[in-house]
C-alpha cells in the first residue's frame, strides 16, 4: 500500500500545510528563544517588572524545559500587560504586540498541538496588526495619505536624517535651516516672510515613494496573513513579511518591532524548510545590524 | 471559542477602543495599541505641554523639570482630564516643597499642524484645564 503523494514545495518536501506539529517542534523553539532574546536586547518596564522579564527570558534561553512551560510565556505577558499599564499610554505598539504573542506561546505551549496553534496565532496577530496599522493610514490619518507624514519626518525627524541626505540629497546644512522654518507659530500668528523649506525632487520622490510603498506592502502582507493558507499565500507570506522587514527595519528606528515580526514570521515555517528558516534567522542578524551600525551615516561620510 | 484566539481578540479590543479614544479623547494615533505609529505628524514629538502657575504675587510659566517630564509626557500623548489632574497636582505638591504658595495651575497641550501644501506650521491647541488646589492637607478639585 503506498501514501498519497505529496505535492513538491520549493520550501521543502512536506507541501504547503500550516505547520504540520510532527515537523515543527525545533522552529517552535527558536521562535520562544529569537522571543527571549528580543526581550533581553530591548529591557523595558521600570524596577518592578524589568528584572522579571530579563530573568524569565534568561531561564526561557538557558533551560530547555522551561522553555516549552506554558506558565513562563504567560507569566511574560502579565508583566509586559503591567509595563504598559504603568504608564499608559507611552508604550509603543510592538509593546502591546510582544505581550500578545507571549500570551500565545503559553497558550499555545498548553495546546494538544503547540506548533499548529502557534503558527495559526502568528497570522492572526501579523495580520491584524497590519490592518489596523493600514486603518490608519489609509482612513484615519489625513495627514499621512497627502504625503505630509514622510514630508515633514524626512526633514525634521534626527533618526531619518541619513535618509534624507543618502536618498533625498538634501545637504545637513539645509537640514538645519529647514529645522528652523518648519518651527511652529504660536496659534493664530502668521509669518511676515513666510521661511523658505528646501525640498528636493529627489526628496519628494522619497516621500512619495514612502507613502504608498509602506502603505502598499502592510496591505499586502495584512491580506496575505489573513487569507486562508494556500499554496501561493503561503510563500507570498514570507516573501512580503521578509522584504518589510528588510525595508522597512533599515530606516524604522524600532528594531524590537523587527524582531518580534521576524520571531512571528517564522512559527510559520516548519522544520524541513531550512532555507526560509535560516533566512529568518540572518534577517534577525540583519535587523540587528541596522539598530547598532550607523550605516547610512557611514555611507553618507558623517 | 477557541481560548487559542484570546491573543487576536485582545488585539482587536485594544484597537478599537485606541481608535476610539483618539477620536474623542486626543490620544495620539501612535499610542494606546491601535497601530497608528508611522501614520501621522500627530505625536508625541509635535505635541507640547505649556504649564503656568499663579500664586499670590506672581504668575509664571514653569519649565517642566525633570520630576515631572514623565507625567508631562502622558498628559502630551493623551491629554485626559485624570492625567491633567494627575500633573496638576504633582505641580502643586512640588511648588509646596519648595515653600511657595499655588493659586491656580494652568495646563494647555498643544500640538503642531502642518500646512498641506507649505508645510508652515503652527501651534494649535488642544486642552485647557486650569486646576485649583485647595489649601495643604485637603484634597483638590480640577476644571476646565
Amino acid at each position: 500500500m503506498t501514501s498519497p503523494a505529496r505535492p513538491l514545495h520549493p520550501f521543502g518536501p512536506s507541501g504547503p500545510h500550516d505547520s504540520p506539529e510532527t515537523s515543527a517542534a525545533k522552529t517552535g523553539n527558536d521562535v520562544r528563544r529569537l522571543t527571549a532574546i528580543a526581550l533581553l536586547l530591548r529591557p523595558m518596564g521600570d524596577w518592578y517588572v524589568r528584572p522579571a522579564i530579563l530573568a524569565l527570558a534568561m531561564l526561557a534561553l538557558i533551560s530547555p524545559a522551561a522553555l516549552k512551560r506554558a506558565w513562563l510565556w504567560n507569566a511574560l505577558a502579565l508583566l509586559i500587560a503591567v509595563r504598559i499599564g504603568g504608564d499608559w499610554p507611552l508604550a509603543d505598539n510592538h509593546i502591546y504586540l510582544l505581550a500578545y504573542w507571549c500570551l500565545a506561546i503559553g497558550l499555545a505551549s498548553a495546546a494538544p498541538l503547540p506548533a499548529a496553534a502557534l503558527a495559526r496565532s502568528s497570522r492572526l496577530l501579523i495580520g491584524l496588526a497590519f490592518a489596523f496599522a493600514v486603518i490608519w493610514k489609509a482612513f484615519l490619518a489625513p495627514d499621512f495619505i497627502d504625503g505630509r507624514f514622510f514630508r515633514v519626518t524626512l526633514l525634521t525627524d534626527p533618526r531619518f536624517e541619513d535618509a534624507a541626505v543618502l536618498i533625498g540629497g538634501l545637504s545637513r546644512d539645509q537640514i538645519r535651516a529647514n529645522h528652523e522654518a518648519l518651527a511652529a507659530l504660536p496659534e493664530g500668528a502668521v509669518h511676515a516672510e513666510p521661511p523658505v523649506i528646501v525640498e528636493t525632487t529627489r526628496l519628494k520622490r522619497l516621500a512619495w515613494l514612502s507613502t504608498f510603498g509602506i502603505l502598499a506592502m502592510e496591505s499586502a502582507v495584512s491580506v496575505v496573513m489573513l487569507l486562508p493558507s494556500a499554496f501561493p499565500t503561503l510563500v507570498l507570506r514570507h516573501f512580503l513579511l521578509l522584504s518589510f522587514c528588510a525595508v522597512t527595519y533599515a530606516f524604522a528606528p524600532v528594531a524590537g518591532f523587527g524582531w518580534l515580526l521576524l520571531a512571528m514570521g517564522l512559527a510559520q515555517c516548519q522544520d524541513e524548510w531550512t532555507v526560509v528558516r535560516v533566512i529568518y534567522l540572518g534577517m534577525f542578524l540583519l535587523v540587528l545590524f541596522y539598530s547598532e551600525v550607523p550605516w547610512a551615516g557611514l555611507m553618507t561620510g558623517v | 471559542m477557541s481560548v487559542q484566539l484570546l491573543p487576536a481578540v485582545l488585539l482587536v479590543l485594544v484597537a478599537v477602543i485606541q481608535i476610539g479614544l483618539a477620536r474623542t479623547t486626543y490620544l495620539t494615533p501612535w499610542k494606546g495599541g491601535g497601530f497608528g505609529m508611522f501614520a501621522s505628524l500627530d505625536h508625541g514629538a509635535f505635541r507640547g505641554v505649556d504649564v503656568v502657575i499663579d500664586g499670590p504675587d506672581r504668575s509664571e510659566t514653569l519649565e517642566i523639570p525633570p520630576s515631572l517630564e514623565e507625567l508631562s509626557a502622558r498628559v502630551a500623548n493623551m491629554p485626559a482630564d485624570w492625567l491633567l489632574r494627575r500633573l496638576g497636582e504633582a505641580v502643586v505638591q512640588r511648588e509646596r516643597r519648595y515653600r511657595r504658595d499655588v493659586n491656580k495651575v494652568t495646563i494647555t497641550v498643544w500640538r503642531t499642524r502642518f500646512d498641506p501644501l507649505t508645510l508652515h506650521a503652527e501651534e494649535q491647541t488642544l486642552r485647557k484645564f486650569e486646576f485649583s488646589p485647595d489649601p495643604p492637607a485637603a484634597s483638590a478639585g480640577g476644571s476646565e
